[in-house]
């Protein structure tokens, strides 16, 4: 008796936590998977009915040269984006722990400020103070200099070179942040043996700093890794929202399942495709977590 | 016995969090259902009853208080300049203040995906909802609209133009009316603009050729030149279309083409077409003159600009034809479920707007040109600069498809614009692949 309250009772104390968890994650999910076997669109608003696999074989039928071709961009993306990041936080974090640093408070503080920025208004600030063609800064830059204005935007590899410049400025803080965080938890007392055997600040780097960094930095990445995998703002919002469409027609695989489903009003075909990316998502995290492990 | 304490005061709180979290989601939770099952027929049993009871209270309680005379108000949804729709909701507020109907205007950003949620929702949704005519054939087949012509006679409409009437009809059935229309407007800043405007579009680019310095950031004439409603005046006066009556696209049609190709030539003297720049241009006097909509002069106004307006039926283009804009008709659309409910003072609100009074109020505050003919019979109305070309614009003007898949067409449409202008495509190879793409989007719609 005794023993099965003792079962019992963590489920208890977890059920709110399940219940929320239910109504918010597993809900959606769920019903996203219930209207994409149903011909909800415009024209069966309110009597739509089931259609058994039709949705998946027209989502499947979307899963084209182009669709690869944005698998590739967002693959390409991702590793791009996560070695900068990385490396850069990574650099940057070292410096601001320099010995004999002055106000590294102010420079923490202040690196942090893009990251608090709402991400909306970031992208915008950037499309129209650094990339537009008359107000953006680059191209007074480049005027002033002598050189014709640029549209960075237009053209497939400067919007990509753009919106990751951008996705690093606003990706960076967190990283740096949390380097930070684990490099304060490395003992000391290795520098200070590594110097007494002559150590050099590369080899600091490379067999104390890295190393010591690495099992607590894992997760940090993983996560990022997501985020910039299922990036949509920055793509969407510099290159390609209605109204400012930039020419360029770099595609990551989130902005082509906007593109080919959720234009159309057509929410059985829209929750199909969500489920098709969802699963090609969840393979990707399964794989991320393998490799992680392995490491 | 300590530990007995602590276990049962744990369970005590976890209790309580989860009947407060579910307590907190019940209204919510039933009127989400309840949209969801005002949508489809198969959601839980329990939510539809709830929906249905809501419904029902919220009917009697209307039918209640118009038998009774009481007070009633009218909601409806827009996007538009607030003080704009204070004012047409005062002229409405005025007349019926007798009658006890208030009508009461609500800002939403996306009201068309507004509407699309709540427009089967009564609890939650607004009775009316106020915005351009071209999304009538989607709201139309979602079977959320009731004819404007069940509730209002015809008789109370004969002053309405024929045009925004038109716009206001899908499939031979009005279910909208008509408050006022707008057209692209050719607008100059009169200290900056050299001489006469010209009246033909080749006369248009050779000044604008002379007088635009793109690296010093002036131009002669900015226009959002990828954007398709922007084109218009040139597709359309070439004869193409961006999607015909029947749904077809064409994109890929020769004409619209040529209109494109055409279009190229002054784009390269835009700057990028982006709405914030080419505005920010005009309002800074950078550039002199701009192809825009009223909803531009408030802005124009307070940067102290001389605005001169000209229709763009007034230029001539190569082939002899004028440039010819989309025309978008302001409308009001009535939910079914208002309609069914607030039946008597919907009508006397839709009756107050069909007169010239509201017309005339909107005009001469706003610079809007009213659906009503009778309103132009106002001195000042008829005075207006702005409106008067808007008028006869309206002539030419071709109202923008309301058929559903119009809706899928704006973003083809601008993707090959921006490839032909932005990034310097070939306009045949990307009129074929966004004509693809555009009959691959009205494919899925079903």
């Amino acid at each position: 008796m005794k023993n099965s309250r003792k079962k019992f009772t963590p489920w208890l104390y977890n059920l709110p936590a399940f219940i929320l968890i239910g109504i918010i994650v597993l809900f959606p999910i769920l019903y996203t998977g219930y209207i994409s076997f149903t011909n909800m669109n415009l024209y069966h608003w309110q009597d739509y009915t089931f259609v058994g696999a039709d949705n998946y074989v027209r989502a499947l039928g979307k899963l084209n040269s182009d669709f690869f071709s944005a698998l590739w961009t967002t693959i390409g993306w991702t590793a791009a984006n996560m070695i900068l990041d990385v490396g850069l936080a990574y650099i940057l974090a070292v410096g601001l722990n320099a010995e004999g640093l002055r106000a590294r408070r102010i420079y923490k503080t202040l690196i942090i400020f893009p990251w608090a920025m709402p991400a909306y208004v970031s992208i915008l600030a950037w499309r129209v103070g650094m990339y537009n063609t008359e107000f953006g800064l680059l191209n007074k830059i480049l005027v002033a200099l002598g050189f014709e204005k640029a549209d960075f935007l237009s053209k497939n590899v400067p919007a990509f070179l753009s919106c990751m410049v951008l996705n690093l400025w606003m990706s960076l803080p967190y990283m740096i942040v949390m380097f930070d965080g684990a490099l304060q938890s490395i003992d000391r007392s290795m520098y200070e043996s590594a110097i007494l055997d002559g150590a050099g600040a590369w080899q600091k780097n490379w067999y104390i700093t890295i190393p010591s960094l690495r099992k607590v930095m894992a997760p940090v990445v993983i996560m990022t890794t997501f985020t910039t995998f299922k990036q949509f703002d920055i793509v969407y919002l510099l290159t390609m929202q209605k109204g400012s469409v930039s020419g360029s027609t770099m595609q990551t695989i989130i902005t082509y399942a906007h593109q080919n489903a959720f234009v159309s009003n057509n929410y059985g075909l829209s929750s199909a495709v969500s489920i098709v990316i969802f699963v090609i998502i969840i393979a990707f995290s399964m794989w991320t977590n393998r490799a992680a492990k392995e490491t | 016995m300590r530990k007995n304490i602590r276990t049962g005061l744990s369970l005590l709180l976890a209790g309580a969090m989860t009947a407060t979290m579910l307590t907190g989601c019940g209204q919510s939770m039933a009127d989400d259902a309840g949209a969801a099952t005002a949508t489809a027929d198969n959601t839980a049993d329990i939510a539809e009853e709830t929906t249905q009871q809501t419904e029902d209270s919220t009917k009697e309680q209307n039918s209640e208080t118009q038998a009774s005379g009481e007070a009633v108000t009218i909601t409806a949804w827009h996007d538009n300049d607030e003080a704009m729709m204070n004012a047409l909701a005062d002229v409405v507020n005025e007349r019926l203040a007798s009658e006890n109907i208030t009508l009461r205007f609500e800002k939403k950003a996306d009201v068309t995906g507004q509407i699309r949620l709540y427009g089967t929702d009564a609890a939650n949704g607004p009775d009316m909802y106020l915005f351009a005519h071209d999304s009538l054939g989607g709201f139309a087949e979602m079977g959320i609209l009731e004819p404007v012509g069940n509730l209002i006679s015809a008789d109370k409409e004969k002053d309405l133009l024929p045009m925004t009437l038109e716009a206001a009809s899908y499939k031979d059935e009005q279910y909208l009316m008509p408050v006022y229309y707008e057209t692209l407007l050719f607008m100059y800043n009169k200290d900056l603009w050299e001489g006469d405007i010209p009246s033909t579009t080749e006369e248009l680019y050779e000044y604008m050729v002379e007088h635009t310095d793109a690296n010093s950031g002036t131009y002669a004439l900015v226009n959002q030149h990828s954007n398709s409603y922007n084109v218009a005046p040139f597709i359309n006066g070439f004869g193409g279309y961006i999607i015909d009556k029947d749904a077809n696209p064409g994109l890929n049609l020769q004409e619209t083409k040529d209109a494109i190709s055409y279009n190229k030539k002054f784009a390269e003297l835009q700057a990028d077409g982006d709405y914030n720049t080419v505005t920010a241009l005009f309002s800074e006097g950078k550039a002199a003159a701009i192809i825009g909509g009223p909803w531009l002069v408030s802005g124009i106004k307070e940067a102290g600009i001389d605005l001169g307006i000209k229709s763009l039926c007034d230029f001539t283009l190569p082939n002899g034809e004028v440039m010819t804009p989309y025309s978008g008709v302001q409308c009001l659309g009535v939910l079914k479920y208002a309609a069914e409910n607030k039946k008597e003072a919907i009508t006397r609100v839709l009756e107050v707007l069909a007169e010239p009074e509201a017309g005339i109020t909107l005009a001469k505050e706003f610079n809007c040109a009213p659906a009503n003919t009778k309103a132009y019979e106002d001195a000042d109305v008829a005075a207006n600069e702005m409106i008067l070309a808007m008028e006869k614009s309206a002539e030419k003007a071709v109202p923008m498809s309301n058929i559903p898949e119009m809706g899928v067409m704006w973003g083809p449409a601008e993707s090959l614009l921006a490839a032909v202008n932005k990034s310097g495509e070939d306009v045949d190879t990307a009129a074929d692949k966004y004509q693809e793409e555009a009959l691959q989007a009205i494919a899925d719609m079903h």
